[in-house]
């Protein structure tokens, strides 16, 4: 109840807020100085903040929904509220109103402009470049071949390290195992940890490595792996929170302890899936081991960088004729995998 | 008169949100006995039934195992309760891919290493004993196959081979047969009948069925509300009582 107020308001303020500064914004117009004064374009959007949570109250109050209440609205309320038009409530001018204002925001700050996409010289640029595309030149593809090789094995080694030390981990960060003030406290520590380690790309991990290794596949394979560690043990701790708890109950019963009762009653229910989460971690790496290439993580995208900087079109076609292939070929096999799995 | 091997003294259990559970039982329970608990879905029944073995932690009151109080023990002690007081559940709780010897032998967890036990390394005499044990609840051929091709009755007998592998003195069965059709409740209730008369364990049991508690149970005790109302013998209990513990207006099944 109160958790679905709180919820309410802050959705509310935030939404309020970002329509006050979008106002601002318009009527005041200010200098590319005064933008980058963030103390006071702070202080404008708590103001938001502040004005948005007693307009959200006061809405709420006269029984005029708003889209805060709407998403987050409990289940028992809900089922008695009665039926309102639309039109009689608050949250369909607040979407409304969030969408046109930021349909216009975002098209001035991404520059839209149809005179550019249908500008000629622009246009004829483009075409050579796809005809350079469509024409590929088949001398590269033995080097495309070796590099895209490097590119699967950085996947594979990437995948293959991070399992154990995710299977690890995940125990760790599954609510169900992790029961009593001191499991819940390093439940919340790992997961917070493992939350801002995923959260920052793989790119960036690749640069930071790049820099501590050297340029090539380790970096990118350790970028890889830092990734997937984190991605993992998420994954697989969600599907340790979903098992059943009849045969847990079953093995503690005979005087197990814990090691025990996690190998033989939690790790047959969930084995499968892992196998087909990592199935797929590894399919998704191959794509993201070509991306990181780009900065310096070695395989094919490291190639692709390379003749893309010298505008080298016929070549930069055969590299990505060979990622496509592979790319596909990896969707297609992990999702058989994965299918015989279930 | 047959010493205690439980003596359970004032039980309370109050859940993290609020519900009171048990509101203070006190029983005895005697070595070898067949004790039947009855009562309504929410009565306190499989609450009692696994703090006895500590699956729950009581909240207050006392449980004397063998004159030892069992209560507020932690650790490998709580372990070594499990071990002298298996359990067999509604579900089985088996591991289902696992084989059915393999289910078996988990009864062995506890006394062994944890090492060798996570290689699986079971010792030849814990192989002979759960093939013996398979055999006396009539399944000794099943042996190699996975415990989820099983039929209810049939994964409800390894479960009790699985227990009894445990060496155990007690043995806590909630609602063995409540997800069982009507024949394969009584093959079930014969085995359970077998393991207490031939190998003398003292047997606690949730049921529904009144009909079964008066033809297998020595005793029984019926709880309502997280309180014990009638203790005795199967067969004083009469219409008054049945209409006290269930309800006015409710009517007793029979099932043959």
């Amino acid at each position: 109840m109160i958790a679905s107020m709180t919820k309410r308001t802050i959705f509310d303020s935030i939404l309020f807020a970002y329509f006050f500064c979008v106002a601002m914004l318009a009527i005041f117009a200010p200098s590319q100085a005064e933008m980058l004064n963030l103390g006071r374009n702070t202080l404008v959007f708590a103001i938001g903040l502040v004005l948005g949570a007693m307009i959200s109250y006061g809405l709420n109050k006269a029984s005029l929904k708003t889209l805060g209440e709407l998403i987050f609205e409990p289940a028992y309320k809900k089922a008695s509220a009665e039926e309102v038009s639309w039109t009689k409530q608050a949250w369909s001018y607040q979407l409304i109103l969030f969408l046109v204002i930021t349909f216009t925001v975002g098209s001035i700050m991404t520059k839209f402009s149809l005179t550019e996409l249908l500008d000629e010289d622009g246009f004829a640029g483009a075409a050579r470049l796809f005809k350079g595309l469509a024409s590929p030149n088949m001398d590269l593809l033995p080097r495309a071949v070796l590099n895209i090789i490097e590119t699967i094995f950085m996947a594979f080694m990437a995948t293959a390290l991070a399992i154990p030390i995710a299977f690890v981990l995940c125990f760790f960060c599954a609510k169900n195992i992790m029961k009593g003030p001191v499991g819940f406290a390093v439940y919340l520590i790992l997961r917070t940890f493992l939350n801002v380690t995923r959260s920052i790309e793989a790119l960036i991990w690749a640069i930071i490595f790049s820099v501590w290794v050297g340029i090539g596949p380790f970096a990118g394979m350790l970028a890889l792996m830092i990734h997937s560690i984190a991605s993992l043990a998420k994954q697989y701790s969600e599907i340790v929170e979903t098992v059943n708890e009849g045969p847990i109950e079953g093995i503690m019963s005979t005087g197990a302890t814990r090691l025990q009762t996690i190998w033989f009653a939690i790790v047959p229910q969930v084995v499968l899936p892992f196998i087909s989460f990592t199935v797929y971690r590894w399919d998704i790496n191959i794509r993201m081991a070509t991306i990181i290439g780009l900065v310096g993580g070695g395989g094919i995208g490291t190639l692709l960088i390379q003749y893309q900087g010298q505008a080298m079109w016929p070549e930069v076609g055969t590299i990505i004729l060979v990622i496509a292939f592979v790319v596909w070929f990896m969707d297609t096999a992990s999702a058989y995998l994965r299918e015989a799995l279930k | 008169m047959a010493e205690n091997i439980l003596q359970i003294k004032n039980l309370k259990k109050v859940y993290p949100n609020g519900t009171q559970a048990l509101k203070g039982v006190s029983f005895d329970v005697k070595k070898g006995e067949f004790l039947v608990i009855i009562g309504l879905s929410g009565s306190g029944k499989s609450t009692l039934l696994r703090c006895l073995n500590r699956l729950h932690d009581p909240t207050s009151g006392e449980i004397l195992f063998k004159g030892h109080d069992i209560a507020k023990i932690e650790g490998s002690a709580v372990r070594g309760v499990r071990k002298n007081i298996a359990m067999i559940f509604q579900h089985f709780n088996l591991i289902p891919r696992h084989t059915v010897l393999s289910n078996v032998l988990m009864g062995r967890l506890g006394f062994m290493g944890t090492v060798g036990s996570l290689f699986g390394l079971f010792k030849a005499d814990d192989k002979q004993k759960a093939l013996k044990y398979l055999k006396l609840v009539g399944i000794g051929e099943k042996a190699k196959m996975r415990a989820d091709n099983l039929s209810g009755g049939q994964q409800q007998r390894v479960a009790i081979a699985r227990a009894l592998t445990q060496d155990p003195e007690v043995l806590l069965a909630d609602e063995p047969v409540a997800s069982l059709d009507p024949a394969t409740c009584h093959v079930v209730m014969d085995y359970l009948r077998k393991v207490n008369q031939e190998l003398g364990i003292t047997i606690i049991a949730n049921l529904h069925f009144l009909s079964l508690v008066r033809e297998y149970a020595t005793r029984v005790i019926a709880m309502k509300g997280g309180e014990i109302v009638f203790e005795g013998d199967p067969k004083e209990i009469n219409d008054a009582w049945f209409e006290k513990i269930y309800g006015a207006g409710a009517k007793e099944v029979h099932i043959n």
